[in-house]
């Protein structure tokens, strides 16, 4: 058989957009690991103790139960194993917990006390006594129910990644995927992205989005005294979150991808810079003058950042598209002098040379 | 005797182990500037291996990154077994594999074949463009195991053997593969002179 000649494309501009959004995921993806591990973990001394505690507390059921010991990184522990009877998770304060309990990843946030019970169908239930868990959960086509009860909310999984918390107040945050949410009052269905907490009693609020808090009393006799109004809490705002948003919007949604890049931008989150940087890509290819300002902005805000080259060649990238070549000229000797031996040295060189 | 670099040509060498295992080192503490070699070092041929498979396709460009991103990310498992180019190609095929099962690739846009045919005269342009585009056509109507094979094989010009590694199968499995694809295509080109002459 003779071979077919097929030449790919060898461009180096081609190549060179393609290594910069490779290192630029790269970065980002690194900012969002240290992001990570900046959550405060407690000592694995520490930790072992509450976990014999917890241990302790369910010895007559010889928990077969194995949490990861591990410092600031998270490492999927050995999963629990088949095993009918409850297990208890319980994180210190300021501490959180990662585990697998069959096909799901389950991180219990500080101060978590969790049950985990497996069914004879194999169906899995974390009960959250108080706290919060964040669950990544495959789809359940054809795999066992598996169920977070919060207090009277229930949640069941349809396949996703989400988070619920039972303290302060009962909140379902949906990061993937869907899930039902059944509570006194009716039942959800949730999408990416949707926050819910449940009504106010009679208020007829409707739950997808943030919503005041309910009391957790239990409907029993004698009727206690009216709660006082308590203020709705602010949704938490997820800077990794909107920035994944602003990613997506992009292809829909130009303004709003740019205000969110810019909302992500203004914080000190570990997001910031890459966003910044997404919204100065954005901001180019609409407005020249906002996209170089954007450029300045980051050079100015993260100058020692793994992407201020990437950025100080875009901006001159900016002004030989619009057919600023005098300015481009100026931007490429200016690329030149902070990274002589830049991965654009090359191009910036013939750029920056005279005519 | 003239010198190599008189005629244009410089000796390049082959990493050892040991240069490899020290690239890995750096990408996996981080170090960028490793990062960037080692993309460089191995940009050439993932993307010819993608754009060989898959033809001139925009999505080319979005695999070649993907496979990039899940081999930096995935570097800690390179144990060193086999060549980081063997292992990277691996990862390559893995990729253009999933796309092929999951989704029709776009037709062929004409920038990207008049890049590929760039420096030619115009009918002989129009000549290749024509056929590449029938050739590809063909391929998308084979199974994703056959044409990741048959492209591997007859396009990207590697060995049996090789790809049967890339893919991940035995040399027998993976010779059926692409002499099923190849009887395909010769139905196909029985009925389109074109794209017999490229075969």
């Amino acid at each position: 058989m003779k071979r077919i000649e097929v030449d790919p494309p060898t461009s180096d501009s081609r190549r060179e957009r393609i290594e910069r959004n490779v290192l630029n995921q790269l970065a980002q993806l690194r900012s969002a690991e240290r992001a990570d591990a900046a959550v405060p973990v407690a000592p694995p001394s520490n930790r072992r103790a509450w976990m014999f505690a917890g241990l302790g507390a369910a010895a007559a059921a010889a928990v077969i139960l194995v949490i990861s010991t591990k410092g600031s990184e998270h490492v999927p522990v050995t999963p629990i194993a088949e095993d009918t009877t409850p297990s208890r998770i319980v994180t210190p304060v300021g501490g959180e917990s990662q585990f697998t309990v069959g096909d799901a990843v389950i991180v219990a946030a500080s101060d978590t006390s969790v049950d985990v019970k497996r069914a004879d169908d194999g169906g899995i239930t974390l009960v959250v006594a108080r706290g919060a868990v964040d669950c990544d959960v495959a789809p359940r086509n054809q795999r066992p129910p598996f169920h977070v009860i919060a207090g009277d909310v229930s949640v069941e999984v349809v396949g996703t990644r989400f988070t619920v918390a039972r303290t302060p107040s009962p909140r379902v945050d949906v990061v993937r995927g869907k899930v039902r949410v059944r509570a006194p009052g009716g039942t959800w269905l949730l999408g990416a992205g949707d926050s819910w907490q449940p009504p106010v009693t009679g208020s007829g609020v409707e739950p997808v989005t943030t919503v005041a808090v309910a009391s957790e009393e239990p409907a029993v006799a004698p009727a206690p005294p009216p709660p006082p109004p308590v203020e709705a809490p602010r949704p938490v705002f997820n800077a990794h979150q909107q920035y994944q948003l602003a990613q997506k919007l992009e292809a829909t949604d130009v303004v709003r991808a740019a205000k969110t890049y810019r909302l992500v931008a203004n914080t000190r989150d570990a997001w910031a810079a890459p966003a910044l940087y997404g919204l100065a890509e954005l901001d180019a290819k609409i407005d020249v003058t906002r996209g170089l300002a954007d450029c300045n902005e980051y050079l100015r805000r993260f100058a020692k950042s793994a992407q201020a080259e990437d950025v100080s060649w875009l901006r001159t990238e900016i002004l030989r598209s619009a057919g600023r070549r005098d300015e481009a000229r100026v931007a490429a000797t200016d690329y030149l002098r902070q990274w002589p031996q830049g991965s654009y040295a090359g191009i910036a060189r013939r750029i920056a040379s005279p005519p | 005797m003239s010198r190599l670099e008189d005629v244009g040509l410089s000796i390049v060498e082959r990493p050892t182990p040991e240069d490899e295992a020290e690239l890995v080192a750096a990408c996996l503490a981080g170090d960028v500037a490793a990062q960037r070699a080692l993309f460089r070092r191995e940009f050439a041929r993932v993307n010819a291996t993608i754009y060989r498979i898959l033809g001139p396709t925009r999505e080319v460009d979005d695999l070649v990154q993907e496979t990039f991103i899940a081999a930096f990310r995935g570097l800690a498992r390179f144990r060193g077994e086999a060549r980081l180019a063997t292992w990277i190609d691996r990862i390559a095929v893995r990729v253009a594999l999933d796309h092929v099962r999951t989704r029709r690739p776009a037709p062929a846009p004409f920038g990207l074949i008049e890049e590929l045919i760039d420096g030619s005269v115009p009918d002989a342009q129009a000549h290749a463009r024509d056929g590449l585009r029938r050739l590809y056509a063909a391929l998308s109507q084979l199974s994703a195991e056959q044409r990741i094979a048959f492209a591997l094989y007859a396009i990207d010009g590697r060995s049996i053997a090789e790809v049967a590694k890339l893919v991940g199968t035995t040399t027998v499995t993976a010779k059926l593969r692409i002499w099923r694809a190849r009887r395909e295509l010769m139905k196909s080109a029985a009925q389109d002179p074109v794209l017999k002459e490229l075969l």
